[in-house]
């Protein structure tokens, strides 16, 4: 109904599998496990993209390179958190190159501020909170079962659809979304990127930091 | 504590936040992983080179002079490596240890070009185009495939 029947078939992990069973069958050959792990974090790739405001076609060019070399790196990722990690890092050097060759493509005048105030946003520390916020939290969702992540999505669409839709669209029950909702907030919020974020964020609610809007 | 200070309320619009595709990449990205996925290598004993140096990378926002840019790449897979200095016009390489033997490169597409490394190793290869390509080395002693890399 939900994909769960095709997962169970075989020796594929379960949609509730740890995400190193996912890793590991795609790197013994499994294109499914390798098609789960795409959907999980492309999220967080393209995430990783935006921070580095590529032009769309050099953005494409780094996704491929980046795809490409997880193909080959998955046997190396044993622990589960590993795998984000290794794309945010991977991403973020191939993003960095990339910038590199476009700049050294066109001549440029070393004073030219304007090009360089057109990397960063008008305030860059918050831009880069921003980036790790947004990291964090699509680092999180990947770990997330199927279901859940796919109601999280709909739900953070704007506006967000009807609960009837929802329940088209997933094929799960009205009645039951709402604690499904609670049950993937909670357990995004449990996911150890997320507890790190939000861990560093209560020094700002107790003061410190206590002119920022709540 | 946390409740109060992202409630759900909250996380969701930052969810949402972290999710927004502006430019509707996500599908195209989804798309090129899947099809990624038949270039998985499976040979046994085929050592994997990480690139694990870019000269791009030391000092990416160096203003470079006018000169024209020589890039050094550093593929690893212990003991054997392969350097590469890429400059526009050709690419020359060396196997370290200095051993001979032959050199594939691969694009997406499939092999492009194959050349001999000589007594000490050194090989040169043409200018090879804009796609990603990966070195494939032989010696006597050792396969190896490279990253993946733009060149």
């Amino acid at each position: 109904m939900d994909g769960e029947s095709v997962l169970s078939r075989g020796s594929l992990p379960k949609e509730e599998s740890a995400l190193d069973e996912w890793v590991a069958a795609a790197a013994r050959g499994d294109v499914r496990a390798w098609q789960e792990l795409v959907d999980r974090y492309s999220p967080l790739l393209l995430g990783v993209l935006r921070r580095y405001r590529l032009e769309r076609a050099e953005a494409e060019d780094v996704a491929q390179t980046v795809w490409l070399r997880l193909v080959e790196h998955l046997g190396e990722l044993r622990e589960p958190r590993a795998l984000p990690m290794w794309i945010c890092t991977t991403a973020g050097r191939e993003c960095l190159r990339q910038l590199a060759a476009s700049r050294r493509a066109v001549p440029r005048d070393p004073l030219d501020d304007a090009w360089q105030a057109s990397l960063v946003e008008p305030d860059p520390v918050d831009d880069v909170e921003r980036a790790q916020r947004r990291e964090a939290l699509l680092s999180a969702l990947g770990e997330l079962p199927e279901k859940q992540r796919r109601l999280l999505v709909l739900l953070a669409t704007d506006p967000p659809p009807s609960y009837s839709e929802i329940s088209q669209r997933l094929g799960i029950a009205v009645g039951s979304i709402g604690p499904t909702r609670a049950r993937a907030l909670e357990r995004l919020r449990a996911c150890a990127p997320v507890r790190a974020l939000l861990d560093e964020a209560v020094p700002h609610q107790a003061g410190a930091r206590g002119d920022r809007r709540a | 504590m946390h409740d109060e200070l992202w409630d759900d309320e909250r996380l969701l619009r930052e969810l949402a936040e972290a999710l927004a595709d502006p430019g509707d990449l996500l599908p195209l990205l989804v798309r090129q992983g899947y099809e990624i996925f038949g270039w998985r290598t499976v040979e046994a004993e085929l050592a994997l080179a990480s690139l694990d140096f870019d000269s791009r990378l030391v000092e990416p926002l160096e203003v470079r002079s006018q000169g024209e840019e020589l890039r050094l790449l550093v593929f690893n897979a212990a003991p054997l490596s392969v350097e590469l200095e890429v400059s526009r016009q050709r690419v020359t390489g060396q196997i370290v240890p200095p051993s001979r033997g032959c050199v594939v490169v691969e694009t997406t597409a499939g092999p492009l070009v194959r050349v001999e490394a000589d007594d000490v190793g050194f090989f040169r290869l043409p200018a090879l185009g804009e796609g990603p390509v990966r070195l494939r080395c032989e010696t006597e002693t050792s396969r190896l495939v490279t990253d993946w890399v733009r060149l």
